[in-house]
C-alpha cells in the first residue's frame, strides 16, 4: 500500500470542513424521463422529486460544491440544465451544439470547478454536411455557471479523444481527464501538463489495463476512484486463476496522489467504486457489493445484490454505502458488514439508467 | 402482395417497411432516376460527370441500397413510398450492385443463414475494427474507393460518438487509426471498380421464365422437392408457382412473386402450405440455376432451395440421403431429367415405385456388405456426386449447429423469440478409423431424442436449464419470454448457458452427440444485412 498518510490526514480535515454541523447527507439522482431524485437516505424516503427540461434522460449530475445546483446533462448527451434544488427552477442551460452545421455531444464527462464559477464539459463534435460527416476534433468546452440559461462557453480548448471523465483538483489548478491515460489539464489555458499513465503502464507481463467508467463518485472523500482490469501475459488464461487481475486506481485530488493497485484475481464484474472517508476502504459495485481494503490490497467481504447496480456512493460518516442506478431502487448497506439496511424505491420507478449516484449536504 | 413484417421494422423504431414489400413488382427508371433528383439530389449534390455525391460512389447489394434509403428517413427523415423505394433500390442495385463472384463468399448473410462462424481474413485489423460490432460480410457486401470509406467512418463516429469507447475501440487509438489506415486497407480490399463487375454489366442476363425442377432441405422438418413454374409478368418480375412434395410425401403448394435485381439477385415472397415465406436465392451466371435460401418471418427457420431448368441433367436431392448396409428404405430422388430407373452403386438395389416428371420414388436396399461411404446417385444421364451414404453403424454424432444462439422474446414485447434449430448428423470414421477428424463421412441428419442441461458451473448455479427454455421434438430450441425473471437470482433475464444433447438409435446402440447453445437477450436493431 502506497497510499501516503498526509493524504489521508488532508482530506479528513477537508471533509470535516465543507460540512455544517446541521448539515446532512442527501443521494441526488437524475433518471430516464427527466426526473431528479433528491433522496434523504437517514429517513430512507424520497426527498422530492424535480421535473427537469429536456429529454433524452439525465445521464450526467454534477453538483454545486455548495450542494444547491446540480448541472445535469441532458438532451441526448447534447446539453446541461443547471437546476436550483431549492426553487426547483433552471437558473442556467447550455447546448453544446453551437450551430446548426456542428452536432456536439459529451460523453458524460463534466465537473466544476471548487469555487462553482465554472463548468468544464468535453465534447465530441461532427461537422453535419450536406452528403457527409466530418469527426471535429475533441475540446473541453468552459462556462460559466453565472451565464444563466443559453449559456455559451467561455473559453474552449482542444483535449484528447476519448474522455469519459472529468475531475478538478480541489485546488482548481488541475482539471484530471481520463482517456488512454490521466491528463492532468491546466483549466486556464488547456495546456497538458502531466499525464498519469493508465495503458501506458510499464508494468512487466501485463496488458494494458482496461477502464470502463462514467461515474464520477468522489465528492465524500476527494478521492477519485475506479476499478480497472487487466490481463497477465505471463499466466494461461484458460488454467491459471491469476490471468486476470482486478485493481482500483485512486487519484486523490488533494495532493495529487496516483495509485494502481491490484486487489484480486479478477472474480466479479465492477463497474465503479468509491472510497471510504476513512481512506482505508473502497467499495465497489455491479450484480454484487465488493469492499475492499486499500492498505492491504485485499477484498475484504462480497455480498450479491438483489440485481444489478451501476453506481456506489457513501456517506459521510462512511457508515452507509449506497448502491444505485438501473432500475429504480436505491440499496442502503452497513458498510461495516454490508448487510442490506434498506431499500428506497423511487416512486414512479423512474429508471436511474447510468445516471449515477452524487452525494451533497444541505 | 405485401408482407410487411421483418426487416427494418426494428431499425425504423417504427413500423416503417418492408423489406418483402422489394419483391412486389418493379418501378420504371424513371420514377427512380425522379426520385434521386427531386429528394435525394436536395443534400447529395451533383458532380461535375453527372453523378450524385456519395451515391454514385459506392457499389453494394439490394438489402445494402434498402438499408441506406431506410437510414435516410430514420436519420435524415427522407420520406419515400414503398412504391419509390423499389424504384430506387431496383436502380441503384443493377447500376451499381456487385457482381455473382463478388457476393459468392457472403451469401449467408444476404440469406440470413443462422448461426454462421464466419471465415474473417487474418490481415489487417478489419475483424476487430468493423467486425466487431457487424458480420464481416456486410463490410465485404459493400464496394468503395479508399476516400469513400473514409466517409463512411466518419459518419460512424460522427452518428455514434460512443463508438470510440466501446471494448474493442478503447483499447487503441480508434479514431486515429480507421480514420487513416482502415479506409486505404478496406480500399484495396473491396474497390469500387473492378473487372467482375465491369463484366457483368456487360454480360447478357437470361429471363428466368420456365419450368423448374427443385430440391431442398429444411432443418427439423426434412428434405423437399418438385417444380417451379416461373412466369414473366414485367422487367425483371415473375409471378411464381411450387409444386413440391415433403420428404414423408405429402404434396407441398405454393404461390408467388419475386423481382430479380442485378441480373441474379432473386428475391421473392410466397406462400408455401400454410406458410408465408421471404426467398433469396441467387440466379447463376449463365441462368441454368438458382440457388439460396428461403425462411420465415423468424428468418431463422427455414431451408435451402436448389433449382435447374427442366431440360437439364441433375440429381438435386432426396427424401433420406441413407440406408444402413443389410437393411431397406424407401427414398425419393428429386431432379431434372431423371431416368427410368436409381442406380446407387454396388451392393446397393433401388426398386423403382413411382416416378414423376421430377422424381423417382424408389425401394432402396442394401446388402450387409455394402461398402460404407458416400456414393454417386445417377438416374439416366442426371447425377448427385456423393450426396448418398451407406453405413454400417453411425461412430458419432454432431449436434449442428455445434454452437447456436437463441434469442429471449415475447412476454408482452414487440420482438419475438428467436429459437434455435438444431439437427443430429450421423458421421462414420474416415479411413482414419478415428472420430471427430476431417476425413469422417456425413450420413446425414437423424431423429433423435433431444434433451438439454446447464453447461458449466455458472449455468448450474443459475439453472439456466430450468428457466431459457424448452426443446420440441424436432430439435428446435424456444427460448422462453423476455424480460427481468424475478424469480431467478439478481431478478435476470431467461438466458442461458446450455448443452444441448442427441441421442440418436442405431440398431440396438445409442450414439450421443452435444452441441451448445447460448440463450441470450433480444436483438434490437435486426436490419436485413446484419
Amino acid at each position: 500500500m502506497k497510499r501516503s498518510i498526509i493524504g489521508l490526514m488532508a482530506a479528513t480535515l477537508a471533509v470535516a470542513g465543507a460540512t455544517s454541523a446541521d448539515a446532512k447527507d442527501y443521494i441526488l439522482t437524475g433518471t430516464k424521463g427527466n426526473k431528479l431524485f433528491l433522496v434523504d437516505p437517514g429517513a430512507r424516503k424520497v426527498e422530492r422529486v424535480y421535473d427537469v427540461p429536456g429529454s433524452g434522460g439525465i445521464v450526467q449530475t454534477v453538483p454545486s460544491p455548495d450542494g444547491k445546483i446540480a448541472y445535469l446533462m441532458t438532451n441526448q448527451w447534447g446539453g446541461v440544465v443547471g437546476l436550483d434544488l431549492e426553487s426547483g427552477k433552471p437558473v442556467f442551460s447550455t447546448d453544446f451544439s453551437t450551430s446548426r452545421q456542428v452536432r456536439t455531444k459529451s460523453v458524460l464527462s463534466m465537473d466544476i470547478s471548487p469555487d462553482g464559477k465554472e463548468l468544464f464539459v468535453h465534447q465530441t463534435s461532427v461537422k453535419l454536411g450536406l452528403g457527409e460527416y466530418e469527426v471535429l476534433p475533441t475540446q473541453i468546452a468552459v462556462y460559466d455557471t453565472a451565464s444563466g440559461m443559453d449559456a455559451k462557453p467561455v473559453r474552449t480548448f482542444p483535449a484528447p479523444r476519448r474522455v469519459n471523465m472529468l475531475a478538478m483538483s480541489k485546488d482548481g489548478q488541475t482539471l484530471y481527464a481520463m482517456s488512454w491515460d490521466f491528463y492532468m489539464i491546466d483549466p486556464k489555458t488547456g495546456k497538458i501538463k502531466g499525464e498519469h499513465k493508465i495503458q501506458g503502464w510499464d508494468r512487466a507481463n501485463a496488458s494494458p489495463p482496461d477502464i470502463l467508467d462514467f461515474w464520477p463518485l468522489f465528492e465524500q472523500t476527494n478521492v477519485f476512484s475506479t476499478p480497472y482490469f487487466y490481463a497477465r501475459t505471463d499466466k494461461d488464461p484458460m488454467a491459471d486463476p491469476e490471468a486476470f487481475k482486478t485493481g482500483i486506481l485512486t487519484l486523490d485530488l488533494k495532493t495529487g496522489e496516483y495509485v494502481m493497485d491490484d486487489f484480486e484475481n479478477t472474480s466479479a464484474i465492477i463497474f465503479s467504486s468509491v472510497v471510504s472517508p476513512n481512506r482505508k476502504e473502497a467499495f465497489g459495485v455491479y450484480t454484487q457489493l465488493s469492499k475492499i481494503d486499500l492498505e492491504k490490497d485485499e477484498l475484504v467481504k462480497r455480498i450479491e445484490l438483489p440485481h444489478t447496480y451501476y453506481a456506489v456512493n457513501i456517506s459521510s460518516d462512511g457508515k452507509e454505502v449506497y448502491v444505485g442506478g438501473t432500475m429504480c431502487d436505491i440499496g442502503v448497506h452497513s458498510a461495516e458488514t454490508l448487510d442490506r439496511l434498506a431499500t428506497i424505491e423511487l416512486p414512479g420507478c423512474y429508471d436511474m439508467g447510468a445516471g449515477g449516484l452524487r452525494m451533497i449536504q444541505r | 402482395m405485401l408482407k410487411l413484417d421483418w426487416g427494418l421494422r426494428a431499425l425504423a423504431g417504427a413500423g416503417l417497411l418492408l423489406w418483402g414489400s422489394l419483391a412486389a413488382g418493379g418501378a420504371a427508371a424513371q420514377d427512380a432516376e425522379a426520385v434521386l433528383k427531386a429528394r435525394c439530389a436536395e443534400c447529395h449534390e451533383r458532380l461535375p460527370d453527372g453523378g450524385l455525391n456519395r451515391i454514385t460512389n459506392m457499389r453494394k447489394t439490394p438489402e445494402g441500397w434498402h438499408m441506406t434509403i431506410v437510414r435516410m428517413d430514420i436519420m435524415h427523415g427522407v420520406k419515400t413510398s414503398p412504391e419509390e423505394q423499389r424504384a430506387l433500390v431496383k436502380f441503384l442495385a443493377d447500376r451499381q450492385g456487385l457482381a455473382p463472384e463478388e457476393t459468392a463468399s457472403y451469401r449467408y448473410i444476404l440469406e440470413r443463414t443462422p448461426n454462421i462462424v464466419e471465415d474473417i481474413p487474418a490481415d489487417g485489423d478489419v475483424g476487430t475494427l468493423c467486425a466487431r460490432c457487424h458480420s464481416f460480410a456486410r463490410i465485404a457486401l459493400q464496394r468503395r474507393e479508399a476516400n469513400e470509406w473514409l466517409k463512411l467512418a466518419h459518419f460512424h463516429l460522427g452518428q455514434w460518438p460512443t463508438a470510440e469507447y466501446q471494448a474493442m475501440s478503447r483499447d487503441r487509438r480508434w479514431w486515429e487509426i480507421v480514420s487513416t489506415e482502415t479506409p486505404k486497407q478496406l480500399g484495396q480490399m473491396f474497390p469500387l471498380k473492378t473487372k467482375a463487375w465491369g463484366d457483368w454489366l456487360k454480360q447478357p442476363k437470361a429471363p428466368l421464365d420456365g419450368t423448374w425442377r427443385v430440391a431442398g432441405h429444411r432443418p427439423g422438418v426434412g428434405s423437399y422437392g418438385g417444380t417451379m413454374v416461373v412466369k414473366k409478368t414485367g422487367q425483371d418480375t415473375y409471378a411464381v408457382s411450387y409444386d413440391l412434395m415433403t420428404a414423408d410425401g405429402k404434396p407441398l403448394k405454393g404461390a408467388g412473386e419475386s423481382i430479380v435485381y442485378t441480373g441474379y439477385e432473386w428475391r421473392g415472397t410466397a406462400k408455401l402450405g400454410n406458410e408465408e415465406v421471404s426467398e433469396v436465392f441467387a440466379v447463376s451466371k449463365d441462368g441454368k440455376s438458382m440457388r439460396g435460401r428461403w425462411f420465415l418471418d423468424v428468418s431463422e427457420i427455414g431451408g435451402t432451395m436448389t433449382a435447374v431448368r427442366d431440360g437439364s441433367t441433375a440429381v438435386l436431392g432426396m427424401s433420406r440421403p441413407y440406408v444402413k448396409a443389410g437393411e431397406t428404405a424407401r427414398v425419393t430422388v428429386w431432379g431434372a431429367g431423371l431416368g427410368p430407373s436409381i442406380d446407387l452403386g454396388r451392393g446397393v438395389t433401388a426398386q423403382v415405385v413411382a416416378k414423376g416428371a421430377d422424381h423417382v420414388v424408389v425401394d432402396v436396399k442394401a446388402a450387409p456388405d455394402a461398402a460404407p461411404g458416400l456414393r454417386d446417385v445417377t438416374s439416366g444421364q442426371a447425377k448427385g456426386k456423393g450426396i448418398f451414404a451407406v453405413y454400417r453403424s453411425v461412430d458419432t454424432v454432431r449436434v449442428e449447429p455445434a454452437f447456436a444462439i437463441a434469442r429471449v422474446g415475447g412476454n408482452g414485447g414487440k420482438t419475438p423469440k428467436i429459437p434455435a434449430q438444431f439437427e443430429a448428423v450421423g458421421y462414420i470414421n474416415g479411413p482414419d478409423g478415428k472420430p471427430g477428424t476431417d476425413d469422417d463421412v456425413r450420413i446425414g441428419p437423424m431423429p433423435a431424442s433431444w434433451s438439454f442441461d446447464n453447461n458449466g458451473e455458472v449455468a448450474q448455479q443459475m439453472e439456466d436449464a430450468k428457466f431459457a427454455g424448452a426443446m420440441e421434438a424436432n430439435g428446435l430450441f424456444m427460448p422462453a419470454g423476455a424480460g427481468p425473471n424475478p424469480q431467478r437470482a439478481y431478478g435476470t433475464n431467461n438466458v442461458g448457458d446450455l448443452l444441448i444433447k442427441a441421442a440418436v438409435k442405431d440398431g440396438g446402440a445409442t450414439v450421443e452427440g452435444e452441441g451448445r447453445l447460448i440463450v441470450t437477450v433480444q436483438r434490437w436493431n435486426d436490419p436485413p444485412i446484419r
